[in-house]
This record gives structure tokens, C-alpha cells and sequence, in this order.
């Protein structure tokens, strides 16, 4: 029963949403519309059990004296007074709004805009033409960065007559190339999502139900 | 041989320095290099600029602080390009850390144009669950959030008076930096049959080109090259232009290392095999 009972909750709910989406009967619309409002309320109950397991490991990892433990007093610190505060005086104004603005935006934006430095570094080294396919990567690559900034634009000339720009070619790399790869691993793994839903509503996928033990 | 060798390993704090100073000379002194008008910004706009007053969007900032320097630009537009037309906003946030950077945008562009909270527009806040929220919209906007942001009654706040579905809405701008504008155009145009414009950071954009060429997204900005192209449009010149000449620096900063790399890499290559020839 401890496994039966899941994957009967789990074909049941499985085979009416994928019925709902076919019929526009008033009983599947309710039923479409209470299963969306109950995921949410799950969802946000993911919320408070997430919470409470940064919680624990954070305390563990002080009283346990594990490796850099001071830096989980900055978590727990940072945590409860940036939801003392967003309680005590709401998001709109008091110290909320002034640690989001001056704590977290600055390092999030600091965090990703380092990415610049390494990305640089990282194809300047690994941008090598090895082989016939490095090549190609580096060029279709070279190509689309200049193509998508306005120096691109002052790149242009005429071949055999006909007036080519490198905006153009960049635009034709990522409109046709791109476009065809993307759309088969769209597809593929369209496939591959049906194929698994399928799985899981019949009880053959049964993973998500953790281990047996 | 040595000068070869050097080539390919030129220490990665000389070129941390060169992209630092790549990206901010052009910040501080623009250059400006003419933006040029791609197609799918030309689509976003054409989308937007028939709107007239009345009309109500729903904008969705997709977004964190993270990506702040390459979207804020496009929500800003946006809201610069619509408020003044007495278009009404409906806002909301798919991401926690996106409720300040909604609420601040907002307000600014709010106060700039003379509008007014709840009546031009109105701030829903942010909802965990995306996926449900996307698609519960489609069914009652008042059921998937009872109060906005600031715990206000869905029934106290005259501009939700009208808006009660999609149908009630003549658009979605998305201004993602993840999947976000994917899941709108799937789930919010597949099965609402919502038109949905977006905005993406320009990795996330490459992946919206099927999209756009199918029609799901009917224009878009890609990184912030296209939102310096739609300021350019509407004419009110922002960060997006700004930042153009420091990423076209820096672009061609990044090909000229990658430029030197090979030329040492082949002229290495070529000096070995020309030893073993003698061997």
C-alpha cells in the first residue's frame, strides 16, 4: 500500500488533467482550476519546509564546528533580520527595500557580472581551431558577437557584387543553423516529456516515489 | 619560440584589467556607435505602439537582481513607451528578488508620468508557484491573487475591476532572464490564446528565435543590444544605448585575445612539426 497508494493518486490526477485539457465539460474546468489553486498552497508550504532546513543545517553546522561555520551566522543573521524587517515595517518602505537596493542587488549583479571576466579568459583559452568542428565553433561564434553588437554594422563589403554585411550573416547563423538545432532538441525533448508523463501516470516511472528502503 | 608560447598563455590578470578598462572607458566617455533596428525588436515595438489609452498589459518581470543591468533597461522602456499613452499595467514578478525591482520601477516611471497606484496600474507582487500562477491567470486573475502586494483587496482596486482573464488583457510583456518567456508564450499564448511579447537577457534570447519565427512570441528583445534598439525607437535613449559601445568593446576585446591565442597556437604547431621534419 505504501507504494500502490501514491501511484494511484498519482494515475488518477495524471489521466483527469490530461482529460481536462481536451474537454471544455464545467466539471474538469473546477476540477482544473482546485488542482491549480492546491498546487500553490503546496508550493508555498515548500516554502516554510525549505526554510526550515536551511535552518537546521546551518545550526548544525555551527554546533558540529564544520568547515567556514562562521559564515552560516552570516545566513542565519542575514535571514532573520530580512524577514524581521519585511514583517515589521512591510516591503514598501523601512529597511527592506534598502537591503534589497544595497545588500542583494549589488552582490547578485557582482556575482553575474564577473562572469565577464571569466568568460573572457575561459575563450580565449579554449578557443583554439583543433579541429574542423572547433573551427566552425569558432567562427559561428566570432561571427554572432560581432554580428550583435554596432561594431558589427561597420563590417560590410561587396562579393561578386552582392553586398554583404556581417549583421547579416549573423542574423542568418542564428535564424537558420541555431533555429534548426534548437527546434530538434525542442522536439526531442518534447518527445521525451511525454514519454515520461506517460510512464508516470501508467506506474512504470516510479522514481519520484524515493527509494524502497 | 618562447614569444609564441607567451601567446597562448598571456596571464589571465592582463586580461581581467583589459575587459575592466573595456567596459568602463566606453561607460564613461560613450562613443556612439549607430544602433541598428533588428527585425524583432521592429515586431516588439509594432506590437506595443498601436496600443491607446484604456488598454491594459499584463508586464511580468521575470527577473532578479542578477540580470538587473541587461533587463532593467527594456522594463523601463517599456513602461516609457506605454504609460505616456494611457495604457494601464498589470504587474507582477514570476521571482522573489523581482518585487523590489518591480516595485522600484514602477514607481519611478509611475511618478515621472503622473499615474496613479491602482487606477493606471497596480503592482500583484509575487507568487511562488509560476507554473500554476501562469496558468490559473487564464482562468481568474482575482482567484490566483486575492490581494496585490500590499495586502489590498483584489474588489478595492478599481483598475482589477476590469480584468478579469486574458481576455481582458491585450497583451504579455515578459522580461525574462530565464525560461520564463517560454512557459508564457506555451502555456499563457498555447492555451489562453494571449499574444505575448518578451524580453530576454542574450543567452536566454537564442533560445526564443523558434518561438518568434512560429509566431508563439510576436517580437522581442534580445540582450541589451535589442533593448538599446527599441529606446532607439521610441526615442528616449537609456542604459540600453549606453551600454552598446562598452559590450561592442568588449566583444571585440574578447576576439582579439581569442585572435592572438591562435595565431600563437598555430605558429607553435607549425615550428614543431618543422623540428621533427629535421629529427
Amino acid at each position: 500500500m505504501k507504494k500502490q497508494g501514491p501511484i494511484a493518486v498519482a494515475f488518477l490526477v495524471g489521466f483527469l488533467m490530461l482529460v481536462q485539457f481536451f474537454t471544455p465539460n464545467p466539471f474538469f474546468l473546477k476540477l482544473y482550476n482546485w488542482v491549480l489553486d492546491w498546487k500553490q498552497v503546496v508550493l508555498g508550504c515548500t516554502f516554510i519546509l525549505g526554510t526550515w532546513s536551511l535552518i537546521r543545517y546551518h545550526l548544525t553546522k555551527i554546533q558540529r564546528r564544520k568547515e567556514n561555520w562562521q559564515y552560516s551566522y552570516v545566513t542565519l543573521i542575514g535571514l532573520m533580520v530580512t524577514v524581521v524587517s519585511a514583517g515589521i515595517w512591510k516591503t514598501a518602505s523601512g529597511p527592506y527595500p534598502w537591503l534589497f537596493n544595497n545588500i542583494q542587488v549589488p552582490m547578485q549583479s557582482t556575482m553575474f557580472s564577473l562572469l565577464a571576466f571569466f568568460v573572457a579568459s575561459a575563450s580565449y583559452r579554449a578557443f583554439r581551431a583543433r579541429t574542423v568542428h572547433a573551427t566552425l565553433l569558432l567562427v559561428a561564434g566570432a561571427l554572432v558577437m560581432l554580428g550583435r553588437v554596432p561594431i558589427g554594422n561597420y563590417i560590410r563589403g561587396e562579393v561578386f557584387g552582392v553586398e554583404i554585411s556581417l549583421v547579416a550573416i549573423s542574423d542568418w547563423v542564428l535564424n537558420v543553423p541555431n533555429l534548426a538545432a534548437k527546434r530538434g532538441i525542442m522536439i526531442g525533448v518534447g518527445l521525451g516529456m511525454s514519454a515520461t508523463a506517460i510512464k508516470i501516470i501508467l506506474g512504470i516511472e516510479k522514481t519520484y516515489l524515493g527509494r524502497s528502503d | 619560440m618562447a614569444f609564441y608560447d607567451r601567446m597562448m598563455s598571456i596571464d589571465r590578470r592582463i586580461i581581467f584589467l583589459s575587459v575592466a578598462l573595456a567596459v568602463a572607458i566606453p561607460l564613461l566617455r560613450p562613443l556612439g556607435f549607430p544602433v541598428q533596428v533588428s527585425e524583432e525588436v521592429r515586431s516588439f515595438y509594432r506590437e506595443l505602439e498601436p496600443l491607446k489609452e484604456g488598454d491594459i498589459i499584463l508586464l511580468s518581470f521575470d527577473y532578479e537582481g542578477d540580470v538587473m543591468a541587461e533587463l532593467n533597461p527594456m522594463s523601463e522602456a517599456v513602461l516609457n513607451h506605454v504609460f505616456p499613452k494611457g495604457v494601464k499595467v498589470v504587474a507582477l514578478t514570476t521571482y522573489a528578488g523581482g518585487t523590489g525591482i518591480a516595485e522600484r520601477l514602477l514607481d519611478e516611471a509611475a511618478e515621472a508620468y503622473g499615474k496613479t497606484y491602482g487606477e493606471d496600474y497596480v503592482f500583484l507582487g509575487y507568487n511562488p508557484d509560476w507554473s500554476g500562477t501562469i496558468l490559473r491567470l487564464g482562468e481568474s486573475f482575482k482567484a490566483t491573487y486575492p490581494t496585490d502586494q500590499y495586502a489590498t483587496r483584489m474588489a478595492d482596486i478599481p483598475l482589477m475591476e476590469e480584468v478579469e482573464t486574458y481576455k481582458d488583457i491585450e497583451m504579455i510583456v515578459s522580461i525574462a532572464g530565464s525560461a520564463l518567456s517560454e512557459y508564457w508564450a506555451i502555456w499563457a499564448g498555447g492555451r489562453y490564446g494571449v499574444k505575448v511579447i518578451s524580453g530576454n537577457t542574450a543567452i536566454q534570447a537564442i533560445l526564443i528565435y523558434p518561438y518568434y519565427q512560429a509566431g508563439q512570441i510576436s517580437g522581442f528583445l534580445g540582450g541589451l543590444k535589442g533593448a538599446a534598439e527599441y529606446e532607439r525607437l521610441i526615442e528616449r535613449p537609456g542604459m540600453g544605448i549606453r551600454g552598446m559601445d562598452a559590450q561592442s568593446i568588449a566583444h571585440a576585446l574578447m576576439l582579439v585575445f581569442i585572435l592572438i591565442g591562435n595565431i600563437g597556437y598555430f605558429m607553435v604547431r607549425r615550428q614543431q612539426a618543422r623540428l621533427k621534419r629535421k629529427e
